[in-house]
């Protein structure tokens, strides 16, 4: 079967709801989704009924902010600091690390094996765990604490190399290290200063970050995802924007920045190098589209809420949207 | 210009007598032209006398609206609340944003007020009102605070500016401009906006008969041009010259270089921290009204990142400068305002941002004349309105005039209309008064 075109993109279904959705997940071969919400928990939610059914699960306390499912096991992380682990079948907590971080935790990514889940927090630390047992694997430093101007940084994303060898961090600032997952070593690092804004004259604050990154497929090249310089620090009036390195040799390959004005918050690599997916949003949401070896944008279209983060079925035709008080399903039609 | 403008306190009429006088004697010595404020203030009379008795404010201008929720007034656990907790004060039962530790174990000090309702969420007619106290009016032009506190607590052959603002971020500097009113220009604010030290201050390059050639020069052309006129405008603008003519000899007053490192490690190397320092370098010579604005809260996206931004800073500073302040005893007749033109919305918008809200905000008085370790006022659970002891601006003012030892009643003439410190009627906060 040849892979769908995303021109042929589509809004299916429209869930609205009253909370923001910061981080989703799901169940494979299913509509079930795993959400990370602002209500401080975290929901299963049938997003392939009209009528959505919710179920609550982890209960940070706090906003949650990521989760990933690993087998029948969902792994969550907030502002808490906590890491919950959740056995998804019997709804009953398995583990919880306790001050997992010093800081709230921003991101999590699962390896490609279901074996390992990194997590990255403001205490400018990623750790790598052990899904089984949650033992921790490594703990890497390469971020710093505080930004060029004395402010705290933050360390927003994580993301594994399709063979599961590398890792990539990316902070406040426009730092990213690329690790060695076997041995927590620093493999490379490069600057992206470009997704961070600090405006020394009018405002003396700063906005943007390093929001998303996704390896090739060959794991050679790393898309880095943000919001490019803004004028006015108060909003993200600025372009949305993704900048493609070859990480090894610390050489910026290509850039390109979408219609919309907003934050890159999810980077999606197809598996075959058809396209470069983000999703983000201003005060309205955006889904892109890159072919990155034309350089073309395919498509590009908003999205009626501001996307925190989107998830794939295993044949790629569906998306699944979260983000400000609603959930959008998606479907590229062939 | 005679001041008899102060409360009609004990405290303050030995204070200015005081002063005075030392500085009548003083004036008698051959090297006080040469001297600074500072080096006047090393004199152990004076300074005694001043730090015993001279009222300041620093205030403290979180310019754009800083959020209360992530400050003074959190309400973790609802929807509107956010992601931040509260942490448990110095004083039990008062808990405020977990962005604020330092602040939380030194509340001893501190009023917080959480009820303000100023109806105006417009940056700029809100700045007016909040450093007016009050609403304008076409036909009177109110002096902001800082006028005010010039007018009242201003010396008499002072050396040091009476009313100096630090605003170095360009956004909004416009927006809230001191501003004398009807007092005149001699009570107006020296704005310090590129630098930290008034820009035609004496520099290395200018010598001290530059200086004086300069101040001869320019009396001579002003008496040339005042033969014959009569103008109020016209003595008000040559007092604050004489004043600024004089402030001319102190540069080291705003050069916080002269701080020891440990100082100014403590305070931070921000551009706060470092005006802050000013400030109370400035506070310590006898100014009496400082204003460090902070610039811009304006967080209408990403607003919990931006407050993780900057209000560790505000802690920091805040903590500081009132530790500072107290161990130099300063703190008991230095009132520290921190202070916006309004705060931030309850509801979080799409960009995870918070708006313009004047609907139930807080802010907090420090040091003299406040009850510290408390709280006045309640906002309802979701923070969108004031649920108990609403105040508007002028209660505010004229609680502040109070912790000041000013009669808020006071009346200043316009001609011959009495123009009353705070609108009448208005009564202040007396549980906030110490």
């Amino acid at each position: 079967m040849p892979d769908a075109n995303p021109r042929n993109l589509r809004t299916v279904r429209q869930i609205n709801r009253r909370d923001i959705l910061f981080s989703v997940a799901r169940v494979p071969n299913t509509a079930r989704l795993l959400v990370a919400s602002n209500d401080n928990k975290v929901h299963e939610i049938d997003a392939g009924r009209d009528n959505a059914t919710q179920r609550d699960l982890a209960d940070h306390g706090r906003y949650v902010t990521c989760v990933r499912l690993a087998g029948n096991t969902i792994i969550s992380g907030g502002y808490d600091n906590r890491l919950i682990w959740w056995d998804l079948q019997n709804n009953r907590m398995i583990r919880t690390l306790e001050n997992a971080h010093a800081r709230q935790i921003r991101q999590l990514a699962l390896s490609p094996d279901g074996t390992k889940i990194a997590s990255v927090a403001d205490d400018m630390l990623c750790k790598i765990w052990n899904v089984a047992n949650g033992e921790r694997l490594h703990e890497l430093r390469g971020h710093q604490l505080r930004t060029p101007t004395n402010f705290g940084s933050m360390l927003y994303c994580c993301a594994f190399s399709n063979d599961g060898t590398k890792l990539a961090t990316g902070d406040r600032v426009g730092h990213v290290v690329i690790w060695d997952v076997a041995n927590g070593r620093q493999l490379s690092t490069i600057e992206v200063p470009s997704l961070y804004t600090w405006d020394g004259t009018q405002r003396i604050r700063s906005i943007g970050g390093i929001r998303s990154l996704a390896f090739s497929p060959d794991g050679t090249q790393l898309a880095v995802g943000g919001v490019g310089q803004i004028g006015n620090v108060d909003g993200l009036g600025g372009p949305s924007r993704v900048e493609i390195h070859n990480w090894s040799r610390r050489e910026r390959v290509h850039q390109f920045q979408g219609q919309q004005q907003g934050i890159v918050n999810r980077l999606v690599w197809h598996p075959r190098n058809n396209w470069l997916c983000g999703v983000g949003g201003g005060s309205n949401g955006f889904i892109f589209f890159h072919n990155t070896q034309t350089r073309a944008m395919i498509h590009q279209m908003n999205l009626p809420m501001h996307t925190h983060d989107t998830v794939f079925t295993e044949d790629w035709t569906t998306l699944y949207h979260v983000g400000h008080q609603r959930i959008v399903v998606q479907e590229i039609r062939p | 210009m005679s001041r008899k403008s102060f409360c009609g306190s004990a405290d303050h009429a030995v204070s200015r007598r005081g002063f005075l006088t030392s500085m009548a004697a003083l004036a008698g010595g051959a090297a006080f032209a040469d001297m600074t404020a500072l080096q006047v203030l090393g004199t152990p009379a004076v300074a005694n006398d001043l730090r015993a008795n001279q009222k300041r404010v620093i205030m403290l201008w979180l310019a754009g609206g800083a959020s209360q929720l992530e400050t003074f007034d959190p309400k973790p656990g609802v929807p509107t609340g956010g992601p931040f907790q509260s942490i448990q004060t110095s004083t039990p039962g008062i808990r405020i944003s977990e962005l604020m530790p330092r602040m939380a174990r030194r509340l001893k000090d501190t009023c917080i007020i959480r009820s303000l309702n100023t109806r105006n969420a417009d940056h700029g007619s809100a700045a007016r009102i909040m450093m007016r106290g009050r609403m304008g009016e076409p036909s009177v032009d109110y002096p902001d605070l800082g006028a005010v506190m010039a007018r009242e607590m201003g010396l008499e052959g002072s050396q040091v500016p009476d009313y100096v603002s630090f605003y170095t971020a360009t956004e909004g500097r416009n927006m809230s401009p001191g501003s004398p009113g009807f007092l005149g220009a001699r009570f107006g604010s020296m704005d310090l906006t590129t630098s930290m030290v008034p820009e035609n201050i004496r520099r290395a390059g200018v010598s001290e008969q530059d200086h004086r050639e300069r101040a001869e020069l320019r009396n001579q052309l002003s008496g040339m041009f005042e033969r014959g006129r009569s103008s109020s405008t016209l003595d008000s603008h040559n007092q604050a010259y004489r004043r600024v003519s004089g402030i001319m000899a102190n540069e080291q007053l705003f050069d916080i270089e002269r701080e020891p490192q440990r100082i100014r490690d403590r305070y931070g190397n921000t551009l706060f921290g470092r005006q802050a320092l000013a400030a109370r370098r400035l506070c310590e010579a006898g100014v009496p009204f400082i204003r460090v604005g902070r610039a811009w809260w304006d967080s209408h996206a990403q607003n919990f990142e931006s407050h993780q931004e900057m209000v560790p800073e505000l802690d920091h500073v805040m903590a500081t400068l009132l530790d500072d302040l107290e161990e130099r005893g300063l703190l008991r007749n230095t009132l520290v305002i921190t202070i916006a033109e309004f705060g931030r919305t309850p509801n979080i918008n799409s960009t995870l941002g918070r708006d313009h809200f004047a609907s139930a905000w807080s802010t907090t008085l420090s040091g003299c004349g406040v009850r510290g370790g408390t709280v006045y006022g309640r906002s309802d659970a979701a923070g969108q309105r004031v649920a108990e002891g609403e105040i508007g601006a002028a209660r505010l003012f004229a609680t502040i005039y109070r912790a000041l030892g000013i009669s808020h009643t006071k009346n200043y003439y316009l001609g011959a209309r009495p123009i009353p410190l705070t609108d009448p009627g208005t009564e202040p906060i007396r549980e906030v008064l110490a």
